[in-house]
């Protein structure tokens, strides 16, 4: 059943307003209960202790007319929307009061003619917009509670993923790795790892999954969990301890080739080695990391590689550098060269290179969030549209 | 979207009428080149000219495509520009498609296959 909508009738005339409750009540419409003010200004009063959604008031009345009734009711923070409707006679004179009491607010009007009819018509229309309010008022407050509890949940995802990822800032076998991670939406498709697998050899891996946002994040996450330093060690170094990250790669293609979908992941995984003074990588369609040396000259490295869980079957490749002291290696996910400005011009690697250049001395903490700051500089108000991570390892060992 | 005409010798050729293939709208070029698929047309040529982005989800369906023709017929895709085509390289995409400058040279190929 519906509850009961309560409507103040402003009239200062007593013998008018029992008139109208008993029009009100006579409507047929049994819902409504009706509260009677002597004026405006107890009409007022009243529309701040009861809970009326219907004010039905005269124009003529003493201290606040109809039309003041109005414009003050509007300004009341009452929390609830109340449907206004004036009564006016016919002859006012010249005195446009339906004008007046528009621009004050009121929703609708009446003649003071006894017309039962037109109040009833007036009362259903009223009743109809009042529960049509009350219905979306509901749905908004269900999506609303919907949409609370889908952000919430989120953010506890985006904290899960953060806390895979290693620290921004960490010092391993004497390498200083930084890192910073920006997902486009609340979580990302990127993943990063890194680890001492001894005491002379660093394992490290960037993944890019295809796609970006919660669908993305799933799997990214997944891969999170999966590579962990025991499985990294044992399914990159040979007998002989030599790092062939194809290995960890090739078994990762393998688990996640499916026809069930077109999801994919490309990868960087490497080893840099101490002892051997040599970096050791396998590049599974990850943009080629930079490999910048102690004079700031950057080249990129690797000349390509299959994506992950695309292609059953198809081989990976190992390869490696020699890596100076003080030599760096930069990798950014594709999120940083695709990154576009206002014109829709991509960051590209030229701009890369430049940047790298300029900042290439910097400590390795500083390098990636000086990245990221050019690439925010590039954007201007533009949003990033792919997830982004910057990681330096810088061998710093003097 | 995408626009199609039959050439000589089974030959159907897409035209790709997006800018931008991206997680966006790469679900629906997928869609309608499988639609021609499962209706017979297993020789497709992707021309790609009016193309000139795309992401790894646009990547993922165009594999995807390749992975449904499978060994029943063929694909090839031309018109890249330098930035996917540079993309496929990182990728080795160069490895399992068969890529050509044009329309012209892509139909000239495979009607000399078949």
């Amino acid at each position: 059943m519906r509850e009961q909508i309560e409507v103040i009738v402003a009239e200062d005339n007593v013998v008018q307003r029992t008139y109208m409750r008993r029009l009100i009540e006579n409507a047929g419409v049994t819902c409504f209960k009706v509260i009677e003010a002597e004026d405006g200004q107890a009409a007022l009063e009243l529309l701040k202790t009861s809970r009326a959604e219907i004010l039905i008031t005269d124009y003529q009345m003493p201290g606040l007319n109809g039309v003041e009734l109005t414009r003050a009711a509007r300004s009341l923070d009452l929390g609830r929307y109340v449907h206004i409707i004036l009564i006016t006679g016919t002859d006012m004179g010249g005195y446009d009061v339906r004008a007046d009491a528009l621009n004050a607010g009121a929703d609708d009007f009446l003649n003071k003619e006894k017309d039962p009819t037109a109040l009833k018509a007036r009362l259903r229309t009223a009743m109809r917009l009042i529960h049509h309010g009350k219905e979306l008022e509901e749905q908004h407050r269900a999506m609303k509670e919907a949409n609370d509890r889908i952000n919430e949940d989120l953010a506890a995802a985006a904290h899960a993923q953060r806390n895979l990822l290693p620290d921004i800032n960490t010092n391993i076998l004497g390498a200083h790795v930084a890192s910073v991670f920006v997902p486009s939406s609340v979580v990302s498709g990127d993943m990063f790892g890194c680890f001492p697998l001894n005491d002379s050899q660093i394992g490290f891996y960037a993944v890019d999954v295809s796609g970006h946002g919660i669908r993305a994040s799933l799997m990214s996450v997944a891969i999170g969990y999966l590579i962990t330093p025991e499985f990294f060690t044992k399914s990159v170094l040979d007998e002989d301890g030599i790092p062939r990250p194809a290995r960890l790669v090739r078994e990762l293609n393998e688990r996640f080739c499916t026809d069930a979908h077109d999801d994919y992941f490309t990868m960087l995984c490497g080893v840099m080695d101490t002892r051997r003074v040599k970096l050791f990588f396998c590049q599974a369609g990850y943009p080629s990391p930079y490999y910048v040396d102690a004079n700031g000259n950057a080249t990129p490295i690797g000349d390509g590689g299959f994506p992950v869980g695309m292609f059953s079957g198809v081989d990976y490749e190992d390869g490696n550098i020699g890596v100076d002291l003080d030599g760096m290696l930069l990798c950014c996910s594709d999120g940083a060269f695709e990154a576009e400005n206002n014109e829709g011009i991509p960051f590209g690697e030229q701009r890369m290179e430049e940047i790298v250049k300029q900042i290439y001395h910097e400590p390795a903490d500083k390098v990636p969030e000086k990245i990221v700051k050019a690439l925010a500089d590039w954007r201007g108000r533009k949003p990033l549209e792919d997830d982004l991570t910057v990681v330096a390892v810088k061998r710093n060992m003097r | 979207m995408i626009h199609t005409t039959q050439a000589d010798a089974g030959i159907t050729v897409v035209r790709t009428g997006m800018e931008r293939l991206t997680a966006i709208n790469s679900k629906a070029f997928k869609d309608g080149i499988v639609e021609l698929i499962d209706a017979g047309n297993s020789v497709i040529v992707i021309d790609f000219t009016k193309t000139n982005f795309m992401d790894s989800s646009g990547l993922g369906a165009l594999a995807g495509v390749l992975k449904k023709i499978g060994h029943r017929g063929d694909l090839a895709v031309c018109g890249l520009n330098a930035e996917v085509t540079q993309m496929f390289k990182i990728c080795r995409m160069d490895r399992v498609f068969s890529i050509y400058a044009d329309e012209a040279a892509a139909v000239r190929a495979l009607s000399e296959k078949t």
